[in-house]
């Protein structure tokens, strides 16, 4: 076997530019299918990783998914914010063991802040995992002029605990320490999770509410500015009571009575609420988008069968050239089912190349546009081995090359049948 | 002792078509010669595939080295074969993809049967390979070198060289010469015969030269009826 096994790599490399070519296109193809799978599977993971720990994710009266992708993947942007009045009021409900408010809106050097209460470190998991701190701690229960950042935010800005922020209104400006109006002092550093809160610049609800009282800025849209009033000037603790949030993360006793909290919540007296179940919220969105993931999905198949059948067409090609060749192995004693073994195990070599090169090439794709999809898109990949729905597809495509190969195998031995020991166009 | 070839009323043709000739005998002695001639379409070929045992016999008794092909499977053909005879084209005898040498080690690679003899006899196939070549007068500076970088001539002799490798019992040479020129012909026919008559392999040759014939034991001529004569 060891002969044959030889002579089919000596051949195949003596058509190497060929071959090459034929293997570099079933390798980009593969490369698509992979990359195509591994992000789905991914995005996927990233999402649902995002959310884990919190029963019912709680916004103005709206679509489930937009409350959902704007309150913890800071997706698109909130439409109506809710008084601050509902927190004591979901608080107050008896199946509700926490509530944590969230205020969105504001961005510091490009990352998302969240206004938020110190508790939120404790609720907040992600990927089933608490939140830990890399360095520091949580800021103080009203924890004005302190902030916390997210792994990643502290990676890219390269801050260190103790460091002065200037986090203002809109877009927040490199810090100046010698600057004395009233900057943050970053108090905590976070845990690497692989989940948006990586990319979050955490304040307290108080200190949020400051930044839309004008240091530095001097409007808000939407903002009642209340009693206070004047740019530049240090708001007193009453004036920072916040008066809106974005959306309420809330944990129950027991997961069970979900449907009944979310009733309840819904049949709040005040303002029109909507409960989402993020689960629930997510499998609705993945249905929605399926169609486009099939769609995709589909496409890269297309192009991998196109890559193998174009590796068949080659070697079909190529099979009337080396009919003298089929006739020379015969003559030197090997059977048809030789030839047709020879064959087979070229194809099957061509194959298994182009797929290892398209594991190759989407590996080394996912890892150079790694950077990129997590900073646009908060998406984390994974490298290495595939998932199961990975390796399933994997699996297809290496039983696609299996089939695929038969059929040069095939021709050929059907040629050297035929053929005998005198191809037919040499006489 | 057991001929290299016993063939007897025997109907040569292909498959789906009438019998192209019927040979009424013929008999080959171990060591021996035969020529076959005859014009073109009078069956050469075909016959050389029955002998080889690619293509099988209509009708009639085909025993090969003590074989009887008619009776025998495919696979069973192909490995007697390779392992016990050798086989010359008119042209293109060589594997593109590797080197003269390496064309001419095949058989015993691919059949333990040719590397044991060839170890016997010549204390490894290697050295058999370059006594070979030597003999049939291709220069040690030729041996790497892949078949396009040959002229015909070089090529025709690597492949005889093959062919002898690992001591087949019957060389079979299908038009061997007719790529050559006069000068080349005879002195690669001579080169046919002494190697053969070495290894003590029968050698059939199949030619439309009528000129060759002399120089064999047997001369077989192909028509409507073939006839064999001594």
């Amino acid at each position: 076997m060891s002969v044959w096994f030889k002579l089919a790599l000596l051949s195949a490399w003596s058509r190497r530019l060929a071959v090459g070519l034929v293997v570099a296109s079933l390798g980009l193809a593969c490369a698509l299918v992979l990359t195509v799978q591994q992000l789905r599977t991914d995005s996927r993971q990233s999402f649902s990783q995002a959310v884990s720990g919190v029963d019912l994710i709680v916004g103005p009266r709206g679509s489930a998914t937009e409350i959902l992708l704007y309150s913890v993947f800071q997706l698109g942007r909130p439409t109506a914010n809710m008084s601050a009045k509902v927190l004591p009021e979901l608080r107050a409900l008896p199946l509700v063991r926490w509530a944590v408010p969230i205020q969105l809106g504001d961005s510091y050097q490009g990352f998302p802040v969240w206004g938020t209460e110190a508790e939120f470190f404790q609720r907040f998991q992600v990927h089933g995992q608490a939140l830990g701190f890399k360095e520091g701690q949580a800021f103080d229960s009203n924890g004005l002029y302190q902030v916390v950042l997210g792994a990643e935010v502290a990676r890219r800005l390269n801050h260190k605990l103790g460091d002065a922020l200037v986090v203002t209104h809109g877009s927040g400006q490199a810090l100046d320490k010698s600057h004395d109006d009233a900057p943050f002092t970053l108090v905590g550093i976070l845990q690497p999770t692989g989940g948006s809160v990586d990319r979050a610049v955490l304040v307290s609800v108080s200190s949020y509410e400051a930044l839309h009282h004008g240091w530095g800025v001097g409007e808000f849209q939407g903002l009642r500015l209340g009693s206070f009033s004047g740019a530049g000037q240090k708001p007193s603790f009453k004036d920072l009571q916040p008066r809106e949030y974005t959306a309420v993360l809330v944990g129950l006793h027991s997961r069970a009575q979900v449907f009944s909290a979310r009733r309840a919540i819904e049949q709040l007296p005040g303002a029109p609420l909507t409960a989402v179940l993020p689960g629930v919220a997510l499998d609705d969105l993945w249905r929605s988008l399926s169609l486009v993931e099939d769609t995709l999905l589909i496409i890269g198949f297309a192009v991998a069968t196109t890559g193998m059948l174009s590796v068949v067409a080659v070697m079909l090609v190529a099979l009337g050239a080396r009919r003298r060749e089929l006739s020379i192995l015969r003559a030197l004693g090997a059977s048809p089912s030789a030839v047709f073994g020879l064959l087979y195990l070229e194809a099957v070599v061509l194959g298994l190349a182009g797929l290892l090169l398209g594991f190759a090439l989407q590996q080394a794709g996912l890892f150079l546009a790694s950077a990129w999809l997590r900073e646009s898109f908060g998406l984390s990949v994974s490298l290495g081995l595939p998932s199961a729905q990975g390796l399933m597809m994997l699996a297809g495509l290496l039983l696609g090359v299996f089939v695929a190969a038969f059929i040069p195998a095939l021709r050929a031995y059907r040629l050297s049948l035929a053929d005998g020991l005198n191809p037919a166009q040499l006489h | 002792m057991t001929p290299a070839l016993d063939l007897e009323d025997l109907h040569v043709g292909w498959p789906g078509q009438d019998p192209l000739f019927a040979l009424a005998g013929l008999r080959l002695e171990k060591g021996q010669s035969l020529f076959i001639s005859g014009s073109s379409g009078s069956g050469k070929t075909s016959l050389l595939s029955v002998l080889c045992g690619v293509l099988v016999a209509k009708k009639g008794r085909c025993q090969v080295l003590g074989h009887d092909f008619s009776a025998l499977a495919a696979t069973s053909r192909d490995r007697i074969r390779g392992e016990s005879m050798g086989i010359l084209f008119q042209q293109f005898n060589l594997l593109g993809f590797m080197s003269a040498l390496d064309n001419v080690l095949m058989p015993a690679r691919l059949f333990d049967r040719r590397n044991q003899d060839a170890c016997r006899l010549h204390g490894s196939a290697l050295n058999q390979a370059h006594s070979l070549l030597e003999q049939l007068g291709v220069a040690p500076q030729l041996w790497g070198l892949a078949s396009h970088q040959l002229s015909v001539g070089q090529q025709q002799r690597v492949a005889a060289a093959r062919a002898f490798m690992g001591e087949p019992l019957l060389v079979l040479a299908d038009e061997p010469t007719s790529a050559l020129d006069d000068l080349h012909r005879d002195r690669f026919l001579e080169l046919l015969a002494s190697v053969g008559g070495q290894a003590g392999a029968s050698l059939v040759v199949v030619s439309h030269d009528q000129r060759l014939a002399e120089r064999f034991d047997q001369h077989l001529v192909l028509g409507r009826s073939a006839v064999a004569s001594e």
